[in-house]
């Protein structure tokens, strides 16, 4: 286990864990975190994750660890690392399974105090528009075609499919489509597992919450954003399903081959990696957009579910209940950009797990409503606790590879959650404070209970400190929908 | 944890699974118990398929991992789960044997994958361990 010893301190709120800490790292490790954060980050095996990561080949420079990290599976939740085009490596673990795992943020002009009486009734038609749980099957049958149509366009198959209104695609990461999304660089067996499931919001962490607009703290840019104090917006938490999950398990087995052949010498399995120029490497890309596709057709088909549910919960009790997008920003992905590394422009694979983009003002690709503000970055907290609407930053370009924090962060193990928390007490204590529950599971929703999170509050208040964010505006929930 | 069965392992994120058997076989067959306690599956008794699995891989990790993936795509697909279990190994790897499968009634919670995290298959004379992460 890491001892804070082993850390230098940078700054207030930045940790570094030099190369000399272990003989096989490559590059440095740097964290953001108070102390607080620092001492939950050495409680489990983040740091000792992030150490193995500075070891991948290619990297250009720090392993980025935000303040939310925790404990994940070879690559720490929380993660950053850019490697160097074309001879740095590419590693399906560094991103993770829910490839495209991201938030979608909706907003609205319907104000709470219009409607309080209906957040229950708001609550009951998302889940039963939106297909949630274990096994459940999607709201969108699909041919192999079809398929392979969406791996290639994304959201805009959802667009023409007719889940999408004018500005959607705009406001959604790169479009709300990667190019070259690759169908054949995809096995049968994940096709097989994602046709049936487009258009699901699945279990675990993933929900859809319904949040009043709380504080606002840049006011042009939640004007720009359409963030009112006391309007209701929703938030969508879901990634690729079974689809995303095959692809990136399909290419952890062909990759432990591939690390022998170009002798790659790696402190864990699941780590694996292929060079980025290699024919295995450029496969994985090409299935790995595939798979972001899916996640994004699949989010957008879910903000279709959820506006035909607040205009059905909420007809004939206020005028105008259409939700407008926000954003829309995945947090486990694999991401070619051009970064300044000490003073030059290099082209790198930032691959960002439990990250999230988080580009300055002036970015390009950014509707022309934010260019002058930056990149909107969305940060889930706990369920029933604050969320975040946050802006990237010029400090994020120089820090971390363009990248921020992406939620609150797990400090307690799902068992131990489960051991200390009873689902049906949580449910009445979250519906006593004014948040509508509708859970598949208890036991599910106990393993999601904030207090199993680190305090999101005190994780946006690190990256904005450090100036890898700036805030935006707060969010409280008052609905929220599991599995 | 005796000679041959399974135990969960606390897990920040996600779920581990220490497995032990009497040998490679066995723990292949604990650590799908196991996996499928995790899940909360619940398995009916009528009707019963045999699936003969036949796996080959290139050491026993990537044997353990490749054989909890087929059973979790059977649950997750074709929505059947393991009743019971005959299976043996041989060099190379390989795992083959007699698995029957009966119609998934209820999954409490999904596995998106079994990770190599960690993964080292440790075999002496009292049997084999192993403690498997799985993203969930």
């Amino acid at each position: 286990m890491m001892r804070k010893a082993d850390l230098l301190r940078r700054g207030p709120d930045e940790w570094e864990i030099p190369t000399s800490h272990r003989a096989d790292m490559r590059v440095p490790v740097r964290l953001f975190a108070d102390d607080d954060l620092l001492e939950a980050a050495m409680g489990d095996a983040s740091l000792e994750q992030a150490v193995n990561a500075a070891t991948l080949p290619g990297l250009v420079s720090h392993v980025t660890v935000m303040p939310d990290v925790h404990q994940g599976y070879g690559f720490p939740i929380g993660g950053v690392a850019a490697t160097r085009l074309p001879d740095g490596i590419i590693s399906p673990g560094a991103i993770g399974y829910d490839i495209n795992c991201g938030v979608r943020l909706l907003a609205s002009r319907v104000r709470l105090d219009q409607v309080r009486a209906k957040i229950p009734d708001v609550a009951s038609a998302l889940y039963a528009n939106c297909p949630s749980g274990v096994g459940v099957k999607g709201s969108v049958p699909l041919t192999s075609k079809e398929l392979d149509r969406v791996c290639h366009e994304g959201a805009r198959w959802a667009e023409r499919s007719g889940y999408a209104q004018a500005g959607d695609l705009e406001a959604t990461e790169e479009q709300g489509c990667i190019d070259r999304g690759d169908p054949n660089a995809v096995s049968s067996r994940a096709k097989e597992r994602g046709r049936p499931q487009l258009g699901t919001l699945g279990a675990g962490n993933h929900f859809i919450e319904v949040d009043v607009v709380d504080r606002v703290f840049h006011p042009e840019a939640a004007d720009a954003m359409g963030l009112e104090v006391g309007a209701l917006v929703v938030q969508i938490h879901c990634g690729s399903r079974g689809f995303g999950h095959q692809v990136c398990s399909d290419y952890v087995h062909e990759f432990q081959d591939a690390v022998a052949r170009y002798g790659i010498r790696l402190p864990d399995r699941e780590l694996v990696c292929a060079p980025l120029s290699s024919p295995e490497g450029a496969r994985y890309m090409g299935a790995m957009a595939a798979a972001a596709n899916y996640a994004f057709a699949n989010r957008q088909i879910l903000a279709a579910h959820a506006r035909r549910s607040f205009e059905e919960a909420l007809r004939g009790v206020v005028r105008d209940a259409s939700l407008y997008q926000v954003y829309d920003i995945a947090h486990n992905m694999g991401k070619i950009e051009v970064h300044q590394v000490a003073g030059e422009s290099v082209r790198v694979c930032v691959h960002r797990k439990g990250a999230t983009r988080a580009f300055g003002p002036g970015f390009e690709g950014l509707p022309p409503r934010y260019r002058s503000f930056g990149q909107p970055v969305l940060v889930p907290g706990s369920m029933g606790t604050a969320s975040w609407v946050l802006l990237g930053t010029q400090g994020s370009m120089e820090l971390s590879f363009g990248s921020t924090c992406h939620g609150a962060g797990r400090r307690m193990s799902r068992h131990q959650a489960k051991r200390s928390v009873r689902g049906d007490r949580l449910r009445a204590e979250m519906e006593a404070g004014g948040i509508a529950v509708r859970a598949g599971s208890l036991p599910g929703l106990a393993e999601e209970a904030p207090q199993a999170y680190k305090d999101v509050d005190a994780v946006v208040d690190v990256v904005c400190r450090v100036g890898i964010a700036t805030k935006v505006a707060g969010l409280r929930p008052v609905a929220v929908v599991k599995g | 944890m005796d000679e041959s069965g399974f135990e969960e392992v606390d897990h920040t994120a996600d779920w581990a699974l220490r497995a032990r058997g009497r040998d490679l076989a066995d723990l292949c067959r604990q650590a799908a118990k196991g996996m499928i306690r995790l899940t909360g599956a619940e398995v009916g008794s009528e009707p019963t398929l045999t699936w003969e699995p036949d796996i080959w891989a290139a050491d026993a990790e990537s044997l353990l991992v490749r054989w909890l993936e087929e059973v979790l795509f059977r649950m997750e697909s074709q929505q059947l789960a393991v009743r019971e279990m005959d299976l043996s190994t041989e060099a190379g790897p390989r795992l083959r044997g007699k698995v029957a499968l009966g119609p998934l009634l209820r999954l409490g919670k999904a596995i998106k994958a079994v990770t190599y995290h960690g993964l080292k298959v440790h075999c002496d004379r009292r049997g084999c361990e192993a403690t498997i992460v799985f993203d969930v």
